[in-house]
C-alpha cells in the first residue's frame, strides 16, 4: 500500500489503508477482554491496536496531506463542499461537545444539590480559590491561549508554504501543550498530597464530592490535551521531515481544529471549576 | 481530487494573510485577565457568575470563529457543532430544573 507519489504531489490518488481496520479490530478485542475480564485478551487487543497505530503512522508519514472529498466529489450539490476528513472531524467534535457536557452536567448537578441542601449534605461546595490555586491555573489558561495562537500561525505558515515558520510554530505549540500538562500534574500533586483533596475527602469541611468532580472534569480534559500533544508531536515530526507543502497540509488544519476545541473546553472548565 | 471541487477547504491564501489572529489573542488575554479580577469588583454573586459565563462565551466564540475558521467555512458546517450545543441546552435546562427543586 506504499504510496508511489512523493510527499507534496498535488494530484494524489487516495488508496485505501488497512491500518484503521486493524486498529478497530484491536480495540474490539481489547473491549472483549474488558467485559470478559480476560487480561490476555486485553493485552492482545492493545498489541493489535499499537501495531495498527504504528503502521498507520508509518504509512501516513510517507504520504502527502491533501484535502479529500470522497463521495462528495461525484455528487451534484448546491452546498459548498468540505473535505471528507474535515467533515468527519467536525462530526467527532460534535460528539465531544456532548461528552464534555455529560461530565460537566453531572458535576454541576451534584454541586447544585449540595448548595441546596447545604451542610446537611456532608458540607458545602468550595468557594473560588478556597482549595484551588486560581492564579496558577490562570497562568495555565494563558499558556493554552498562547498555544492556540502558535497553532493557527503554524497553519497560516503552511498555507503560505513557509516551512521554517511552520516548524517553529508547531514546535512551540507542542512545548506549550507539554507545559500545560506539566503544570496540571504539579497542581494535582499539590492538591492530592498537599491539600488532601482526594477522590473521597476534601479539606476545610468542603463536601467530599468536590474532589471526584474536580478530577473527573479536569482529568478528562487533561487526557484530551495529552492526545492533542501526541498528535502535535506527530505532525511536528512530519513537518521537520518536509511532509507538508503549500498545497498539502490538511493534517495541520485538522490537528489544529482539535487543539482549538480542547482550548474552548478549557475556557468553560476554567470558569465553571475555578472561578464560579 | 482537491482541485476538482473546492475552494473552501484550502481557503484563499490572500485572505489568510489578513486574518486577525494576533488581535484575537490580545482580546483573549485581556478577557482572561478580567475574569481573574471580577471578584475584586464587589458585585453580587449571581451577577458575577453571569459576567463570568458571558466572558467565557465571548472567548470561546472568538476561538471557534477565528482560530477554528468557522467564520471562513461554508455556513452549513456551523450546524454540526450547533446540533451538539442544542442537545447541551436541553441537558443543562433539565439538570438545572431538577436540581434546584430536588
Amino acid at each position: 500500500m506504499a504510496h508511489p507519489e512523493p510527499a507534496g504531489h498535488e494530484e494524489e490518488e487516495h488508496h485505501g489503508s488497512p491500518w484503521p481496520v486493524i486498529i478497530a479490530v484491536g480495540m474490539g478485542v481489547a473491549y472483549v477482554g474488558i467485559v470478559t475480564a480476560s487480561i490476555p485478551m486485553l493485552l492482545a487487543g492493545f498489541v493489535i491496536f499499537a501495531g495498527g497505530a504504528g503502521g498507520w503512522i508509518h504509512q501516513d508519514m510517507q504520504r502527502p496531506s491533501s484535502a479529500f472529498y470522497g463521495l462528495a466529489a461525484a455528487v451534484e450539490s448546491k452546498l459548498p463542499r468540505v473535505s471528507a476528513r474535515k467533515l468527519g472531524l467536525w462530526l467527532f467534535l460534535a460528539t465531544e461537545i456532548m461528552f464534555f457536557s455529560a461530565i460537566i452536567g453531572a458535576s454541576w448537578t451534584l454541586r447544585l444539590r449540595t448548595t441546596t441542601l447545604g451542610d446537611a449534605f456532608q458540607g458545602p461546595w468550595a468557594q473560588p480559590g478556597e482549595i484551588l490555586n486560581v492564579p496558577l491555573t490562570g497562568l495555565n489558561t494563558f499558556i493554552l491561549i498562547c498555544s492556540s495562537l502558535t497553532m493557527v500561525e503554524g497553519l497560516a505558515a503552511a498555507e503560505r508554504g513557509d516551512q521554517r515558520k511552520l516548524r517553529i510554530f508547531l514546535l512551540a505549540t507542542l512545548l506549550l501543550g507539554m507545559t500545560f500538562l506539566s503544570i496540571q500534574a504539579f497542581e494535582y500533586q499539590k492538591l492530592y498530597f498537599g491539600e488532601g483533596l482526594t477522590f473521597k475527602t476534601a479539606p476545610f469541611g468542603v463536601n467530599p464530592l468536590y474532589g471526584p468532580t474536580f478530577y473527573a472534569q479536569t482529568g478528562v480534559h487533561g487526557s484530551h490535551v495529552t492526545a492533542g500533544v501526541l498528535a502535535m508531536a506527530y505532525i511536528t515530526r512530519k513537518a521537520f521531515k518536509g511532509g507538508f507543502t503549500k498545497e498539502n497540509h490538511e493534517a495541520v488544519e485538522l490537528v489544529g481544529l482539535y487543539w482549538h476545541f480542547v482550548d474552548v473546553v478549557w475556557i468553560f472548565l476554567f470558569t465553571i471549576v475555578y472561578l464560579i | 481530487m482537491a482541485t476538482a471541487t473546492g475552494t473552501e477547504a484550502a481557503g484563499p491564501h490572500e485572505e489568510a494573510r489578513k486574518r486577525p489572529y494576533v488581535v484575537v489573542f490580545g482580546i483573549l488575554a485581556v478577557v482572561t485577565l478580567a475574569e481573574l479580577n471580577v471578584y475584586g469588583l464587589g458585585i453580587p454573586h449571581l451577577e458575577t457568575i453571569t459576567i463570568l459565563v458571558v466572558l467565557a462565551t465571548i472567548k470561546a466564540s472568538l476561538v471557534v470563529a477565528y482560530y477554528m475558521h468557522l467564520r471562513y467555512e461554508p455556513r452549513w458546517i456551523a450546524l454540526i457543532p450547533l446540533g451538539g450545543l442544542a442537545l447541551v441546552a436541553v441537558l443543562v435546562a433539565a439538570l438545572t430544573a431538577t436540581s434546584v427543586h430536588p
